[in-house]
């Protein structure tokens, strides 16, 4: 693709939240205090966010303003069915069940679809979605295209699904035992990689030919949908919107954490085509998140949501969004550092196996470049590799093709220049990289362990 | 003071109009809601009594905490300052946020529940309860036996039956893996418990080595009765009262939503670190990362404020003396209902109002779906639809039929209850009319939520 032409933020300041930049004696003991693991540090102690884009988005004026005409009714709010029109209308699914996030739904949608023993293909995993999958007694399997584990190749719709991978597990397992395919768009893991329309439409001819439900994880599909906009041959001249809703059509059911597309804070959904389904689904969610019309949301989140989701396809917004990541992911190329190629949708991922090649992979070279960004700038960036792969069922690490550092762009929050000061702090780090020291575990979680873990360095160098 | 009337002690900032409905669209609205108040579409409802969970009026300082929120993944500065709040109040070391009550009880069943262990309660609410039998174990409810006199006056109605939790703990050694106390007791009329009762449930707890949990979700409200009911208590501030009786507890569960004056949110606290760990493995599955527990930053910052704005004593004053102030007039007018009157709702007596609807036909359903169609008003059952069906499928009728109008708080005023309490007169004349209801179809669990309904004949 060739470089953006100029573009500008489709709004003005409204609020500031203030940030406040730290000392390196400062941050050294605050990184040693979260036992070099970005995720414990404390958010004042940091100076530029880039942890993660879920949650952490700017709301826009028409959305505060939908927060104030909550209506915390315990039942039958009118924001649920606010929300449940924008679903409609914008993604398709006809019953919805809202959640508290993301991950609600993806409980749900684990429990009521899978029996032990079954088998999960999807593009890539997800940390939790997969540790749902496995709750429930599933096994995971991955049918990316290889090109997704390449981090330099520049394929285009590095998420597609390898339809190949996907019909030599169904013949082995026997399609009864596959009660649906997963497939996100975009592939987080892969970098923020999209998947092709016509990949989506042949995944679900294949799945429904025979009888397998083809499951979206819609976190990000509008950022996909301009991928496809911009890539796909012969969708230029469709809408976002509209590319949006030919995607879902392509899926019998969709779990969503409104925490990224839909601009908002707190919520999520799960979307689906079957009344009978849904009937199961409601009766879990009065269980784990709350009565089937506020989900575990205030009445006011379900507003905020309907109006993001409605901001989240106007074209001026997704351009915008896309383009200040490109436009980060550029400046680094210039700068000459490994990142996954090509630059993805929410996130720039630096190719950290490449970056510290000094370290082995047991040494965990992303979270310690991780920890070393926050050291020279106060930037917090997250690691998507060895440490996110967790361990498999013998016990023994998994080390994924990709070990990744994740800067995570927050929507409608930071300012290029904020931007520039990201670029030269990784420039800096990129340039003292032979001093960076590796990591090794002092406190593993057994599940999701990234989130919690505690490190110390090796091989300190006095 | 020299003045006796008790004011509500704010102005109102913001308000949210509701709509007048006629009779003929409400009884198409119930028809098509299959006669359960549940399934109502909140704009068709005048009076709004069905919860006081999630439906309170925010402060302007819970507002501009709302903006102040910060919406870090890990960290988060307003994840500290709600921390601050629940140590000072609960002195709890370890406090884990939840997106809402019922998911700390699902955390910590989980965490310390397996098949066949007994929970104690004075009275489980409905969704402990279903958390406590999803993991297999028996949820018992020890409540002392004026709990269940409707008519008996008794200062602190909420009380465990002491004497019967010993039994439990004597003849269960090894299987309870703790003991739960809820303030008030909600389900069994909203009725407070007294320090005296917590501290000998404690000391019980403590010298059978099982742990103490408080579900805390109207602890400001307990506080308040034990100020002015307990001997020795008067002078002490809410405040200190609520430090005192969580000091008696080894952890605590709470819907912010009620007591944390919120619109959503929870929380789980304790004391010992490995079930701290534990808990904290198994919310990041289902709920969030630990610093933000399945919640908005601005939901916690509304958290930390809204707990010490519920422990006001004006406030509480003016908050328990508006149920107090409607059920002045039940009683004058002769309605039964559960004396005294509860802290967050006043309960309706349907078992002895409406005597000629047997059990089996539901009878303070049946009075839910009348005080809607004559007058709009919306309140919940608390009787056999909710807690009759056994976990092995049988139906056993409840020991009360209640029907739970409860007050949100700050969002109602003294002619809304004027109001209330001119449908209710007139339900009085039209009693006999009211019809039994017969359930039509259930889910699996917490079937007052979803259940379809339909009259049964006179």
């Amino acid at each position: 693709m060739t470089r953006c032409r100029s573009w500008a933020e489709p709004w003005k300041i409204k609020v500031v939240e203030h940030i406040r930049m730290t000392t390196a004696a400062d941050r050294d003991a605050h990184i040693r205090e979260a036992g070099y693991n970005t995720f414990l540090l404390r958010s004042e102690h940091v100076y530029i966010d880039l942890l993660t884009d879920s949650g952490t988005n700017a709301m826009s004026d028409r959305q505060w303003a939908g927060m104030m005409m909550g209506d915390e009714a315990y039942a039958g709010s009118r924001n649920y069915y606010a929300l449940e029109d924008a679903v409609r209308e914008f993604y398709g699914f006809p019953y919805l069940i809202p959640t508290h996030q993301g991950r609600g739904a993806e409980n749900i949608l684990s429990k009521i679809l899978i029996t032990p023993g079954d088998h999960v293909p999807g593009n890539m995993y997800f940390t939790t979605t997969r540790v749902h999958q496995e709750l429930a007694g599933a096994t995971f399997h991955d049918v990316i295209i290889d090109e997704a584990h390449d981090p330099a190749s520049d394929h285009p719709f590095k998420g597609d699904v390898d339809l190949d991978k996907l019909d030599a597990l169904v013949r082995e397992v026997g399609a009864e035992r596959v009660p649906y395919t997963s497939v996100a768009a975009t592939v987080n893991l892969a970098g923020g990689q999209p998947v092709q329309l016509s990949n989506m439409r042949r995944v679900a001819d294949y799945c429904r030919a025979r009888g397998i439900r083809v499951i979206l994880d819609a976190t990000r599909a509008v950022e996909n949908a301009w991928f496809i906009q911009q890539r796909e041959p012969g969708m230029h001249h469709h809408s976002v919107a509209a590319i949006l809703k030919l995607m879902c059509e392509c899926a019998d059911g969709a779990t969503m954490s409104g925490k990224k597309d839909s601009l908002v804070n707190i919520g999520g959904w799960l979307g689906l085509r079957e009344e009978s389904l849904a009937e199961q689904a409601r009766g879990l969610v009065v269980v784990y998140e709350g009565l089937h019309t506020y989900g575990g949301l205030a009445g006011r989140d379900m507003e905020a949501m309907a109006i993001g989701i409605r901001e989240s396809v106007e074209e001026d917004h997704i351009r915008s969004r896309i383009g200040q990541v490109h436009y980060l992911g550029q400046r680094l190329i210039d700068a000459g550092v490994p990142v996954v190629r090509p630059l993805g949708g929410h996130a720039v991922f630096l190719d950290a196996a490449a970056i510290l090649s000094h370290l082995p992979r047991e040494h965990f070279p992303a979270q310690a470049l991780a920890a070393a960004l926050y050291l020279e700038s106060g930037v917090r960036a997250m690691e998507r590799g060895a440490v996110s792969a967790g361990r498999d069922t013998t016990g023994e690490n998994r080390y994924p093709a990709l070990e990744l550092v994740r800067l995570t762009i927050p929507r409608r929050v930071y300012t290029q220049a904020h931007m520039d000061v990201v670029t030269e702090s990784v420039a800096e780090v990129f340039e003292q990289r032979e001093q960076v020291q590796g990591l090794s575990f002092t406190y593993e979680p057994e599940l999701l362990r990234f989130f919690q873990a505690r490190f110390e360095l090796v091989g300190r160098r006095e | 003071m020299k003045f006796k009337t008790i004011i509500e002690p704010f102005r109102i900032k913001t308000v949210e109009p509701i709509r007048q409905t006629t009779y003929a669209q409400r009884i198409a609205a119930i028809r098509a809601a299959h006669y359960n108040v549940f399934q109502l579409n909140a704009e068709d409802v005048l009076i709004d009594l069905l919860t006081d969970s999630g439906t309170g009026a925010m402060s302007v300082y819970q507002w501009a905490g709302m903006m102040k929120g910060d919406e870090s993944y890990a960290g988060g500065r307003s994840f500290h300052a709600f921390v601050k709040s629940v140590n000072d109040i609960t002195s709890f070391r370890h406090v884990i946020p939840t997106h809402q009550g019922r998911a700390a009880e699902h955390i910590i069943s989980r965490a310390m529940l397996k098949a066949g262990s007994i929970v104690p309660n004075n009275t489980h609410f409905d969704t402990t309860r279903a958390n406590v039998e999803h993991c297999g174990a028996v949820a018992l409810n020890l409540p002392i036996a004026e709990g269940h006199e409707p008519q008996t006056i008794h200062p602190f109605k909420g009380n465990m039956d002491v004497a019967a939790l010993e039994r439990v703990l004597r003849e269960n050694v090894g299987n309870v893996p703790f003991v739960m106390i809820t303030v008030t007791n909600n389900s069994e009329g909203g009725q407070p418990v007294s320090m005296e009762n917590i501290r000998r449930t404690s000391e019980l707890c403590r010298a059978h080595g099982v742990p103490l949990f408080i579900d805390a979700c109207r602890f400001a409200e307990n506080s308040w009765f034990i100020k002015t009911r307990e001997p020795g208590y008067a002078d002490k501030s809410p405040l200190e009262i609520a430090q005192e009786m969580f000091r008696l507890a080894d952890g605590c569960t709470m819907s912010a939503k009620k007591d944390g004056m919120a619109n959503i949110g929870g929380f789980l606290a304790m004391n010992d670190d490995a079930l701290a760990a534990t808990c904290r493995n198994s919310l990041i599955l289902t709920e969030g990362f630990p610093t933000y527990g399945g919640l908005a930053g601005y939901d916690l910052e509304a958290i930390a404020v809204g707990l010490y704005e519920a422990l006001d004593p004006d406030y509480l004053h003016y908050r328990i003396r508006s149920v107090e102030y409607l059920a002045e007039k039940m009683i004058a007018a002769g309605i039964p209902i559960v004396r005294p009157a509860g802290g967050h709702a006043l309960y309706l007596d349907a078992k002895s109002w409406l005597s000629h609807i047997p059990p089996h036909q539901y009878p303070g359903w049946a009075l839910s779906v009348a005080l809607y169609v004559e007058g709009g008003i919306r309140a919940s059952e608390i009787g056999s639809v909710m807690f009759g069906r056994q976990s092995d499928g049988s139906e056993q009728a409840a020991d009360l039929e209640l029907v739970r109008l409860a007050f949100p708080r700050r969002v109602y005023t003294q002619s809304h209850m004027d109001y209330v309490a001119e449908v209710l007169l007139h339900l009085r004349s039209v009693a006999k009319e009211i019809r039994g209801v017969r359930i039509v179809e259930q889910p699996a669990t917490l079937r007052h939520f979803t259940s379809k309904f339909e009259l049964l004949p006179n």
